[in-house]
């Protein structure tokens, strides 16, 4: 998996020897590397897969905190290092408060070598991210990327299912949805829901639901879970107020996302509810895994023929 | 610079729990009559014998209280190679510790604490034998009334993966009682094993503590006594 990394510095000279070493003392991951003098050309960088800002504090059209503010909208998922001549106790850090940055001054005694571990332990596990990432991520990456999702048969399929799940529910928006490195997207939808659009990561409730031990997780209200509280208003406005996620687990045992209901009113949902959605999402599964068998199966005999 | 593999972090003999790999998070978790957050203190205190570094984030005692208290349990507690976050926003008087305590006025400047937590930890790390830092973040519940649960999340995750990253210990205060139990869960998850610990129903020590999660540990309820 390429990473991409944005180092930014004011001096040139400083910023083409900082991504040598880095590119040396991290030459088995596979990085790619952008480099920017300013805050503006930093910013025209920023891309929704950038996975790490380095960043000098003083840039000569603002500052690193402009440019770690910046990347919160562009990449929420991105780890952000201060790696500055300037003294902490001498920046202001209330305007960010909310944000982390990592800091590593240019004086360390370590030199670049602490930047590239820090570099590489914020790259491998997305240290910086405002959710868990399941232990098992790249595998679980690697196994959604094995399937064709975009079989026309297989999502008219999908989309049966969650027609099924809403009907059984009575709700007005159900879906299937994938977790992929940075966004959840949308594979089949019922209702209002198609009218969603693929969100970031860190807004999507399905984000949680894959860690679950018990392969469904339930939120009866949104706005009194700590989770997602914060993040409540966008969910209202979607027509979010209760929710219940089975997870679509492959037969290696990783989680490629959950098969969703949704309700815009306070609910509870019962054991059978989750058996019975956890038997639909067995279900889409199986659906899935059939038609990469049957993909491959084609292919074999086209290559005889 | 990566700091040599001689062996866990060690813990003075009132408390049973076994030398702990390089590179853990471990939560302590216990209500506030449990002595949950001493035992997290002695946890970091404990690096004074070994000769290695130990580092505070203290949101609710100043540096000066955090000394006292080590210094209390531990008699022969060495003060050079401690530094000390101080955010409990009281009174900054000046600490006989100097230059190794930074303050933040505000908890909720996640940033401020995080950045200043970098810095400290550069500057212990490249004095101590080995690179060997022991991390308190004394505690989670106290940010948790500053912040929302995704940003302490983010926080306690970046605080550990700097911890793991250099291999250090990181030692997580906690009170379950005044979380949900989502929330609990959530911060949970940056964490590699968990030490509970409860009121002694025996009367005997300072308290119980059982370890969950770790490799090699003793299996439950064990009596602690917390100082020497």
């Amino acid at each position: 998996m390429v990473h991409r990394i944005l180092c930014v510095d004011p001096d040139e000279d400083v910023r083409e020897e900082t991504v040598d070493k880095l590119r040396s003392e991290l030459a088995d991951q596979d990085l790619r590397f952008e480099t920017a003098g300013s805050l503006a050309s930093a910013e025209a960088e920023l891309t929704t897969d950038t996975a790490a800002v380095i960043t000098e504090y003083e840039l000569p059209d603002g500052t690193g905190f402009d440019l770690v503010g910046a990347a919160e909208t562009a990449c929420p998922d991105a780890g952000c290092i201060l790696y500055t001549d300037t003294d902490p106790d001498t920046i202001d850090t209330t305007e960010l408060r909310g944000s982390i940055t990592e800091y590593v001054g240019k004086d360390s005694i370590f030199g670049t070598e602490r930047l590239s571990q820090l570099l590489a332990t914020t790259v491998e596990t997305r240290i910086q991210a405002t959710y868990p990432v399941p232990q098992n991520e790249t595998e679980r990456l690697a196994a959604l990327r094995s399937y064709d999702l975009d079989n026309p048969d297989l999502l008219t399929s999908l989309d049966r299912i969650t027609d099924l799940a809403a009907d059984h529910f009575d709700v007005d928006r159900a879906s299937i949805n994938i977790i992929n490195e940075h966004s959840q997207d949308f594979l089949a939808c019922y209702g209002d829901a198609q009218d969603w659009e693929s969100m970031d990561r860190e807004d999507s409730i399905c984000t949680f639901t894959i860690l679950e031990d018990d392969e469904v997780m339930a939120v009866e209200d949104v706005t009194e879970d700590p989770r997602f509280e914060t993040r409540s208003e966008t969910l209202l406005g979607m027509g979010i107020r209760a929710y219940m996620g089975a997870n679509l687990i492959t037969s290696t045992g990783l989680v490629i996302g959950p098969l969703c209901v949704y309700d815009d009113d306070r609910r509870e949902f019962s054991a059978a509810d989750e058996a019975y959605l956890r038997d639909l999402a067995d279900v889409a599964m199986d659906l899935i895994e059939l038609h990469s068998r049957l993909d491959g199966v084609a292919g074999d005999t086209g290559g005889t023929q | 610079m990566t700091a040599e593999t001689d062996g866990g972090y060690e813990f003075a003999d009132g408390i049973p729990i076994n030398p702990i790999d390089q590179g853990t998070i471990v939560l302590v978790a216990g209500p506030a009559l449990s002595r949950a957050e001493g035992v997290a203190r002695t946890l970091v205190a404990d690096g004074s014998d070994a000769g290695e570094g130990m580092l505070y984030i203290s949101t609710n005692m100043t540096a000066e209280k955090l000394l006292n208290a080590c210094q209390q349990t531990r008699p022969s507690f060495d003060d050079t190679r401690m530094g000390v976050i101080d955010c409990s926003g009281q009174d900054a008087a000046q600490s006989t510790l100097g230059e190794r305590v930074k303050y933040v006025s505000t908890q909720s400047d996640l940033t401020g604490i995080g950045m200043k937590f970098s810095a400290l930890y550069e500057g212990l790390y490249g004095t101590v034998k080995n690179g060997r830092v022991r991390t308190g973040l004394i505690s989670l519940s106290s940010l948790s009334m500053y912040v929302d649960l995704r940003a302490l999340f983010q926080f306690a995750q970046t605080v550990s993966g700097r911890i793991d990253s250099a291999g250090g210990l990181g030692v997580l205060a906690i009170d379950p009682t005044t979380h949900d139990t989502k929330a609990v869960n959530t911060l949970s998850q940056v964490a590699d094993g968990r030490i509970e610990v409860r009121e002694s129903e025996s009367g005997t020590g300072d308290g119980e503590l059982r370890v969950r999660g770790l490799p090699d540990q003793p299996s439950g309820w064990q009596p602690f006594t917390l100082s020497e």
